[in-house]
């Protein structure tokens, strides 16, 4: 089954693309905030210094494990799907649910391998702007000299390789259960329902959150800007309790909205019936959306309550707020922008596998305008969703911590943040969908369906 | 209406009609000649299948007569309409207002129910479908209890007739058929043929349908033959045996012509 999962990444390169990226920039993420930790570890580092590139290292190897997690995850799921009907013959023709899996985990664990490798050339480089950074605004002494060592490197291999085969053996253990026919069926009846066991875990991140926002709320009021200790990841956990629930989510919105759209032309009737029907495909779109506004949001716009109260106390910032921030702009930054890549990339590879879908329809007698509107109407109401939760999400971290620090549930600012935060999703998702249905729609429909 | 033979029917009583169509595929060094000035003219009513060897050109005849591919020479029209417009709107508006497709594969949506796809093509042509008249046309073909149901729960022979009903619908002046019974075991496929050869004899239907197989042909009005781009015979009232024989000496036929000219 190795032999055969090679084989199958040379013939087929183009649809690991979108997992390969996203173990990529995990990957080199995760290697530059490790190499805090190398360059730590060198001669004549001051306890100050080594305490801020700690911190910077430990905090970002946890949510990049989550991340890449998460995001190979999702690129996994598409190109799986994508792949039902290769899964279904390699069953029928007598390959066993194990050896599926282990096709699939070991495509995947080739790819992170390379991945990682291809990764660190670029981390380094990142590592060195983040090690600079930190220097420019003397939280680190400027003599420290920047390492790329061990720690980076074990830990960037070690833990893309264990986020990319732990999503690689979640999605095959769905993929190989499917018997065939249950595999060609379920690609047609995605209706997004969900496990109990996955709604569990979604309830239970919320639950974890809304613990978190109470005890910002009760515990750390008044204790200044300590209370972003607790509030800082509760957005974070939120957003990933929404994200988990997506396909739930997206039935909900479906049951509201597919009725009255299906009446508004055949842009909105192809809409309506996508939404009902290819809820999971949807799901995988909403999921990126909805951290990239939830973690976006609540850590800028908590940033920007407790500068408001820094400066209506006037009180100068010490070391160790300077360092929060710091991390909150770059490190939520980089979570931020990766969440955007993500949603890039999922949207292109969800696009780009269907293309028989559109020629169909094509040949059914829909324009290639019709198809495009078909792909904004979509994109229009996956960005609501996701906004909406998105946001949702981030008021876990924003309200108690506006109540913890300056007694106001609603913060005095932070609307023109969550405005830019959304107008970027936005943009990203509507162009991007439109983007790729014009580039899937350049194979004329009948070479298409072929 | 039961039209037995081929008589013109309905309004120019020309269903298609090809004017030394042409096509050429690759560049210049690399030219593959797939289609060379076809000329044919088909009445209205009729049931017409295209044979030929693999590589005659009968899927590219099938195409450019559909509209799904643009001849690089000649021109088609469609029930006296000139197909015109070289952009992909233009053309779909045109198939969608005159032609109907079976496919191979079926080509069905998969998140749409056996009803909703065959209503589909008025929807696209934003017109308020008749799901009274779709429902009959399903019932004619046996799926008036599968309404509701989608592709994935259908049989193959199942999906092949909702995408009759959906080409038969819209009431398009024709219907191509391309391999239509390629995917489906032979009762099905017979209950298919059936249902086209039903669609022209009973109600005045225009069907042209590109098959290799000669039990197939056999339910047309006539057979044109097809051999390296170009038409080399036609059969009226074809028999499944006679079309086979026909066929076996086309292929030997094309294998002599194709050794001549390697040597």
């Amino acid at each position: 089954m190795f032999a055969l999962a090679l084989r199958s990444l040379r013939h087929r390169i183009g649809g690991f693309a979108a997992s390969f990226l996203a173990m990529f920039l995990g990957a080199t993420i995760l290697m530059a905030f490790a190499s805090m930790l190398d360059t730590a570890g060198g001669e004549g580092v001051d306890s100050t210094s080594k305490e801020t590139l700690t911190t910077m290292g430990a905090v970002v190897g946890f949510w990049g494990l989550l991340l890449v997690v998460f995001a190979v995850s999702s690129t996994l799921t598409l190109s799986v799907r994508r792949r039902s009907a290769e899964i279904a013959l390699l069953r029928n023709i007598g390959a066993t649910p194990a050896q599926v899996r282990r096709l699939i985990v070991g495509e995947t664990a080739v790819l992170a391998v390379v991945a990682a490798a291809v990764a660190i050339a670029p981390a380094m480089a990142a590592g060195r702007l983040l090690l600079e950074l930190l220097g420019s605004t003397d939280q680190v002494a400027s003599d420290v000299s920047y390492a790329f060592g061990p720690i980076a490197l074990g830990m960037g291999m070690t833990i893309t390789f264990a986020a990319a085969t732990l999503a690689a053996l979640l999605t095959a253990r769905r993929a190989a259960r499917m018997s065939a026919t249950d595999a060609l069926t379920a690609a047609a009846q995605d209706d997004g329902r969900i496990s109990r066991k996955r709604v569990a875990v979604g309830v239970v991140f919320l639950l974890l959150a809304a613990n978190l926002a109470a005890v910002t709320a009760t515990v750390m009021k008044g204790e200044g800007s300590d209370a972003m200790q607790t509030a800082g990841q509760t957005s974070i956990w939120a957003g990933i309790g929404f994200a988990v629930l997506a396909p739930a989510l997206i039935r909900t919105v479906a049951a509201l909205v597919a009725g009255p759209l299906e009446r508004r032309g055949p842009a909105g009737y192809l809409t309506a019936q996508n939404l009902r029907r290819h809820t999971g495909r949807l799901a995988a779109v909403i999921m990126p959306v909805v951290l990239f506004t939830a973690i976006g949001t609540g850590t800028l716009v908590m940033q920007a309550v407790e500068n408001d109260a820094m400066a209506a106390s006037g009180l100068v910032k010490t070391n160790e707020q300077k360092n929060i921030e710091t991390l909150n702009f770059v490190v939520i930054g980089m979570i931020v922008a990766f969440a955007a890549i993500m949603l890039v990339n999922t949207l292109v590879a969800a696009t780009a596998s269907r293309r028989r879908e559109f020629a169909q329809t094509r040949l059914a007698g829909a324009t290639p305008r019709q198809i495009l509107d078909v792909v904004l109407l979509e994109g229009v109401v996956l960005t609501v969703t996701g906004v909406v939760f998105g946001t949702l999400a981030s008021l876990f971290t924003i309200l108690p911590y506006s109540y913890a620090r300056t007694g106001d549930v609603l913060p005095g600012t932070g609307a023109g943040i969550h405005l830019g935060i959304v107008a970027v999703a936005a943009v990203l998702t509507v162009a991007t969908g439109y983007a790729a249905a014009r580039q899937a729609m350049r194979t004329p429909a009948i070479t298409a369906v072929a | 209406m039961d039209h037995t033979t081929s008589t013109p029917t309905t309004g120019t009583g020309e269903a298609l009609r090809l004017e030394g169509v042409g096509k050429v595929y690759g560049t210049d060094e690399n030219r593959v000649v797939a289609l060379d000035d076809v000329s044919l003219s088909l009445p209205s009513g009729t049931f017409t299948a295209v044979m030929g060897p693999s590589g005659s050109g009968k899927s590219t005849l099938l195409h450019c007569a559909a509209g799904l591919d643009q001849p690089t020479t000649g021109r088609v029209h469609v029930a006296g309409a000139l197909m015109s417009g070289t952009d992909e709107t233009a053309l779909t508006k045109f198939r969608r207002e005159r032609i109907g497709f079976v496919f191979q594969q079926f080509n069905l949506l998969p998140m749409l129910t056996v009803l909703q796809n065959a209503t589909l093509p008025q929807r696209l042509a934003g017109r308020k479908p008749d799901e009274a008249h779709a429902a009959a046309v399903l019932a004619r073909v046996g799926l008036g209890d599968r309404l509701g149901h989608l592709p994935s729960e259908l049989s193959g022979g199942q999906q092949q007739r909702v995408a009759i009903a959906r080409a038969l619908v819209a009431e398009p002046n024709i219907v191509f058929g391309d391999e239509p019974t390629g995917a489906l075991d032979t009762r099905s496929a017979r209950d298919v043929l059936t249902l086209l050869a039903e669609s022209v004899r009973a109600y005045g239907q225009t069907v042209v349908m590109v098959t290799h197989d000669p039990v197939a042909a056999s339910y047309a009005d006539s057979v044109l033959f097809l051999a390296d781009g170009r038409i080399v015979g036609e059969l009226v009232a074809p028999t499944a045996e006679s079309v086979a024989e026909r066929m076996a000496h086309l292929g030997d036929m094309v294998a002599r012509r194709r050794a001549a000219t390697a040597v």
